[in-house]
């Protein structure tokens, strides 16, 4: 499912948001949206008061525009995307339909993971992406019950997190927000408590954490000092009530003491309320660094159970995400769940046929060049 | 432009040397037993300790990155983690947070009973002589809600406090009324063999809230041979008074505990079919009481201390079986014990303390005001030794009461981090201090450890659970872990989670 | 290290040994004749410079036997031994260790270390975060 395309901008400059439509609206309601026609849609002339317009062919407007676009297909009224005036880009931000949403605030990051899907851009675009961030949740529905804030490392927008999230509390206040971060900057004193201060009634971290001895975990992560910053900072948290979810990637150089780290977080960081097991993404530095990462995941299905059951007998919530239920050992498809962003989500061919499809989460969209060689449709039968 | 990627050295160098974090050891069957100063433990091949100690252990083995895990070992290539640590420590140390939190109200010391273990109950005597006033109510009180505990239990005990319920009613809506006042939570216990419980009472206890603990040392036979009582039919009124209290208060409100006696040695598995057949979940194979008559004959310590273990480990092995065959039964010593071994969190059980829950976590007040640091202690006093007597409700506060001769020298005695024999104690965290224990069988509050009823006992038991925990059965720990998170018991064929 | 004497034959009751106290202190053997105490009368004396003479006297109720007592009293020792010397390496650490756990929350908190690794944030002269440490 597409992200992102280009067209031809004209008559403005810096980002618009808005949520798009494919019908006239009545004017009082045209303020938020962006008139949008796909290809061979019939133009219309009473445009006055829409954000901008979005067309997949040539368009004669005075509006700000986007035109002649490569792709239209994918948008439907209701999106919310963003216009780029110097560069026609459009990017899909919001889909209300989909599954899971996340607020993309950053590609800044203070550390540097072998196996990052996202990998770091040294440019400062926190001011950037907190205007158009802020207009987007202006338009979000307010009954969405979870976003994920996710970058980069989200901590390292500052203040602009804080009002973000400060945002966040009035429009959504029922959303409950999963923050994606690498916890180092919680180590740094006070960081903690201005967070806590906001008293977002709703919030929790998601802070990755790949072993228990700490020179293969800075490794995994490429910075130095980063287990002892990110533990420090998981401590800071959880004394000013901040609620932690730690998320292990799964890789060959994360199975070998994964116990052991399951133990570790069960003894240090006993007030972790969930534990995210999860498959490797073929993307972003992966595929650089494949050769040191790839083990087939049907061959740490031990490991894998070994973990889950250590942590499940202590009564630590735990989950395995992006594993496919033909390659898991079947006592742990209770934990699997179907997590795969949507606009990332694909089944292969020999899933078709599958007994569990239904309830599988499938394969991400990149898994197609890279995947356990055991995939294979399971009987219709449980 | 992408940043560069550096290899596994430039994040785990070498350490040239490493340092070691406090840590007490044993051997333990063919391997060493490593435990930290937080209570956490590592299995660990035989010199290991000497290892750590000469600076020898290889720092890239596995082994080494275990020690460093578990805070046995660190170096200059990474924190040392101290606060995490100390953070660990302070939480075992959770029961010293808010001072007494149990208080027991000794409201008569009349009883129908004649227990042979029993040192203080008075079978024929008049309301005036054995009950507790009202003053001394009221002072109890008092001094219970001067505790910093914002979270208080008074537990109603005798004698068998029923014999006096117009007293139990006027501590229970005088301590309610107080605990309002001074914006404290209170629960309620009473501690009654149940043979003169008429409904009333029962009711009585669920409109208040009170919930009943009683008796019960395994089947017919042995229960009435422990606790004669006129009419001999002490387990039929304890079995009738359970049911009803069941339909009246609730299950989850009624409790049963048993008392170990030289008798119940003999015969573990039919105290404990008895309790599975009422239906209970948990028992506790609580060790014989040295007080009293037994402290008289210290001869026979000894032996019984291995007809003790004996008794506990057929128990335990039984009770394994039980669960495993889908009933959920937890031995509670166990529990406590495990609780300390395998979790992060402190106890709340007084006799497994250290500081020990002597005073500390518990004080007894007695009919006619005295106030003791325990059960034990009062029961000390029947036989003239005033030992642990802090002081008395009428004359004493709270903060005389702790400063007392009885309790200063109490409290030197009740830290095993500083006693002879217990400061190298591998078994330290897991362990605990029990001057007035000490006091009872050797004469000395410090004890004798190598001779000692309480070290021997907790030694052995700590000793039989790591066995389980070496062997590392899936079945067994995962019945263990139930009992410690409340969870489902996982029976044969369950292989996973 | 230490120089055995013949007065251990299986008949006997009593044995004694010989240790250098560079091998085990005085304290060390005293602590490992305090457990013995059970099953053997124990007595510690000096025996020349830098030398201790245990003498051990079994009672009834020992389970160990005469042959083994030796090994088994120096296993002991040695143990005890290797406590003190780890005692020693940390007796210091256990002291701030301690005070942390019982310090009220924060005060004796150390500052993290190691880089922060943005680098548009360290270049900044008025940056979030200072850099405390380095690698």
């Amino acid at each position: 499912m597409r992200l992102t395309t280009a067209g031809s901008a004209w008559n403005f400059a810096g980002e618009i948001v808005g949520r798009l439509t494919a019908d006239n609206l009545p004017q009082p309601v045209r303020g938020e949206y962006i008139r949008f026609f796909g290809q061979g849609a019939a133009q219309v002339g009473d445009l006055a008061g829409y954000r901008a317009v979005l067309s997949h062919d040539d368009f004669l407007t005075d509006l700000p525009k986007v035109d002649r676009l490569r792709e239209s297909d994918h948008f439907r009224s209701a999106d919310v995307v963003v216009l780029d005036g110097a560069t026609g880009f459009v990017r899909s931000l919001y889909r209300p339909y989909e599954q899971h949403h996340s607020l993309f605030v950053t590609e800044r990051c203070s550390s540097n993971c072998l196996m990052c899907s996202q990998p770091p851009k040294d440019k400062d675009d926190v001011e950037t992406l907190a205007t158009r961030n802020r207009e987007l949740i202006k338009l979000i529905d307010p009954a969405l019950p979870y976003l994920t804030i996710t970058g980069g490392e989200p901590t390292l927008l500052g203040d602009h997190l804080f009002r973000l999230i400060d945002q966040l509390k009035t429009s959504l206040p029922n959303t409950e927000l999963h923050i994606l971060t690498n916890g180092r900057t919680f180590a740094w004193p006070g960081y903690a408590q201005r967070l806590a201060a906001l008293n977002h009634p709703n919030l929790c971290l998601g802070v990755p954490l790949y072993s228990d001895f700490p020179g293969e975990h800075d490794y995994v992560v490429q910075a130095k000092g980063a287990f002892d910053q990110t533990v420090a900072g998981l401590h800071q948290a959880a004394r000013n009530g901040i609620r932690v979810e730690i998320r292990i990637v799964l890789h060959r150089l994360t199975i070998p003491r994964l116990v052991r780290l399951a133990e570790f977080i069960y003894r240090n960081l006993s007030f972790v309320e969930h534990v995210a097991l999860m498959g490797l993404e073929y993307v972003g530095y992966t595929p650089r660094n494949i050769g040191e990462l790839w083990i087939d995941p049907f061959d740490y299905q031990s490991e894998l159970e070994k973990t889950v059951r250590y942590l499940s007998v202590r009564n630590l919530s735990v989950s395995i995400y992006n594993h496919q239920l033909c390659i898991l050992r079947p006592s742990l498809w209770q934990y699997a769940r179907k997590s795969i962003s949507d606009w990332k989500n694909i089944y292969l061919t020999e899933c078709q046929s599958c007994g569990v499809l239904e309830e599988c989460g499938g394969l991400f969209k990149w898994g197609v060049k890279k995947h356990s060689e055991y995939i294979h449709a399971l009987p219709h039968s449980s | 432009m992408a940043r560069s990627f550096y290899p596994p050295e430039a994040f785990s160098p070498r350490p040239s040397q490493f340092f070691l974090l406090p840590f007490r050891f044993t051997r333990f069957n063919d391997q060493e037993l490593l435990v930290n100063e937080a209570g956490e433990f590592l299995l660990a091949p035989k010199g290991t300790a000497r290892g750590l100690v000469d600076g020898t252990i290889d720092t890239t083995s596995a082994l080494y990155k275990d020690l460093k895990a578990k805070h046995f070992a660190y170096d200059d290539t990474s924190s040392p983690l101290l606060d995490v640590l100390a953070t660990k420590i302070r939480t075992k140390y959770d029961h010293l947070d808010g001072g007494t939190k149990l208080h027991i109200f000794v409201v008569t010391l009349r009883c129908e009973h004649s227990c042979h273990y029993c040192q203080v109950s008075r079978q024929t005597a008049s309301k005036d002589e054995f009950d507790m006033s009202r003053e001394t109510a009221d002072r109890s009180i008092s001094l219970m809600f001067d505790s910093p505990a914002s979270h208080v239990t008074l537990e109603l005990q005798g004698g068998e406090p029923l014999l006096a319920f117009e007293m139990i009613q006027y501590i229970v809506s005088g301590a309610k009324e107080q605990a309002e006042v001074r914006r404290k939570t209170l629960n309620l216990v009473v501690t009654t063999n149940l043979a003169c419980a008429t409904d009333e009472m029962l009711l009585y206890f669920r409109d208040e809230g009170v919930k009943v603990s009683t008796s019960l040392d395994g089947p017919a036979f042995l229960h009435n041979k422990n606790r004669p009582r006129p009419g001999n039919d002490s387990y039929e009124r304890a079995i009738d008074g359970i049911e009803r209290s069941r339909v009246i208060l609730g299950y989850d409100n009624v409790a049963a505990l048993m008392t170990t006696t030289s008798t119940s040695l003999d015969h573990v598995k039919e105290i404990i079919d008895e309790y599975v057949r009422r239906e209970f979940h948990t028992i506790f194979l609580r060790p014989i009481s040295p007080y009293g008559f037994a402290v008289k004959t210290k001869t026979r310590t000894g032996y019984e201390i291995e007809k003790f273990l004996d008794f506990y480990k057929q128990g335990l092995s039984y009770i394994l079986e039980i669960n495993r065959s889908g009933y959920r039964l937890s031995e509670i010593y166990a529990q406590i014990l495990l609780s300390k071994i395998l979790t992060p969190h402190g106890t709340g059980y007084v006799d497994l303390q250290s500081p020990a829950g002597e005073a500390w976590n518990v004080l007894v007040y007695n009919y006619n005001g005295d106030v003791f640091a325990s059960d034990e202690s009062r029961m000390l006093a029947e036989m003239q030794d005033w030992t642990f007597r802090l002081g008395n409700v009428h004359r004493d506060t709270r903060h005389s009461l702790f400063t007392s001769e009885a309790a200063l020298n109490m409290f030197e005695a009740s830290c095993n981090q500083s006693l002879a024999g217990c400061s190298d104690c591998a078994f330290q965290p897991y362990c605990g201090a029990d001057p007035i224990y000490h006091h009872a069988t050797q004469g000395d509050m410090y004890g004798h450890r190598p001779t000692s009823g309480f070290c021997t006992r907790n030694m052995e038991v700590i000793k039989h659970l790591f066995s389980f925990i070496e062997k590392d059965d899936p079945l067994t720990m995962g019945i263990f872990w139930s009992w410690l998170t409340g969870g489902p018991v996982p029976t044969e064929g369950l292989q996973c989670a | 290290m230490e120089q055995q004497r013949e007065s251990s034959l299986p008949h006997k009751t009593t044995a004694s040994l010989r240790i250098s106290n560079e091998v085990v202190s005085v304290d060390a053997l005293l602590k490992t004749c305090y457990w013995f105490s059970r099953d053997f009368f124990c007595d510690v004396q000096k025996d020349g410079p830098g030398f201790s003479l245990v003498s051990l006297k079994r009672k009834d109720s020992s389970p160990i036997q005469m042959e083994e007592l030796r090994d088994t009293f120096m296993n002991h020792a040695l143990d005890f031994a290797l406590r003190e010397r780890v005692t020693a390496k940390t007796a210091d650490i256990r002291d701030i260790l301690l005070a942390k756990a019982f310090s009220e929350s924060g005060v004796l908190e150390d500052r993290p270390e190691g880089v922060f690794g943005d680098p548009i944030e360290e270049a900044k002269s008025d940056g979030m975060f200072k850099i405390l440490g380095n690698s």
